[in-house]
């Protein structure tokens, strides 16, 4: 049965299951094996706290995912589509309808706002280089 | 894609907010509190949480001079991520119009 409200156990079971299609990809378990560096389990954590602050509102997680990103060399945004993809196909597999659609419309909006922060800023960079 | 904090945050600073945002991206001026464009994630936690409902997503309409306003203040105020007690008379201000033009400082404020 799909689990129908949104609670801590949800969030919990939504990032590990995510976290395993994430590892066997062939475009993001690379990149992400080589920032993770073997800490699965504090990434998890961390992402289960990120989960509960945005869905939850619980504040647990403190932290400033821009820079974080910004310092990860070779990101590209078709990278965003593809996390989005597999982020929205596991909140499918667990959740009903509403809930599932909950996650996803967060989900896309962040990834929209942390790609355009990384990409237009990455493009105002280049372009004062070139001047 | 961005919040923004509007008018109705001007002599009401209650803080809510700073206490939910997962990025800690809000900077506290003398009377009110603007959010850094380019830390938000567009997650809209904050959003319901402000008692003032001062806050709202940067693609409605109108809200360019707001988050004009936002990122400029965002670079030199102070960072708040723990909530203090609002000002006293801040309900005596909530909901008056054009505070902006009336009561709007440019001052910082004290910050975490």
């Amino acid at each position: 049965m799909k689990i129908d409200s949104i609670s801590e156990d949800g969030i919990a079971r939504l990032v590990d299951r995510f976290y395993v299609k994430v590892r066997v990809d062939p475009q993001l378990g690379p990149i992400f094996e080589r920032v993770v560096r073997g800490n699965w389990d504090s990434h998890l954590e961390k992402m289960r706290d990120f989960w509960s602050s945005v869905m939850l509102t619980t504040g647990r997680y403190k932290g400033a995912p821009v820079p974080a990103h910004l310092r990860i060399k070779d990101i590209e945004p078709r990278l965003f589509d593809r996390w989005l993809q597999l982020f929205e196909e596991t909140c499918d597999e667990l959740f009903d309808g509403e809930v599932a659609e909950a996650f996803r419309a967060k989900a896309t909006r962040i990834a929209e706002s942390l790609k355009l922060a990384l990409f237009f800023r990455l493009d105002r960079a280049s372009t004062r280089e070139q001047r | 894609m961005t919040f923004v904090v509007k008018d109705n945050c001007i002599k009401c600073k209650y803080m809510d907010c700073v206490e939910v945002c997962p990025v800690d991206c809000f900077y506290e001026g003398e009377n009110m509190l603007v959010i850094h464009p380019d830390e938000c994630i567009d997650c809209g936690v904050c959003e319901p949480e402000c008692p003032a409902e001062a806050i709202s997503p940067d693609s409605e309409p109108g809200l360019e001079h707001w988050l004009k306003l936002n990122l400029e203040y965002a670079q030199v105020w102070p960072n708040i991520t723990i909530k203090r007690e609002p000002p006293a008379d801040a309900k005596e201000f909530d909901g008056k119009p054009k505070k902006l033009e009336s009561y709007f400082s440019s001052q910082p404020g004290q910050g975490d």
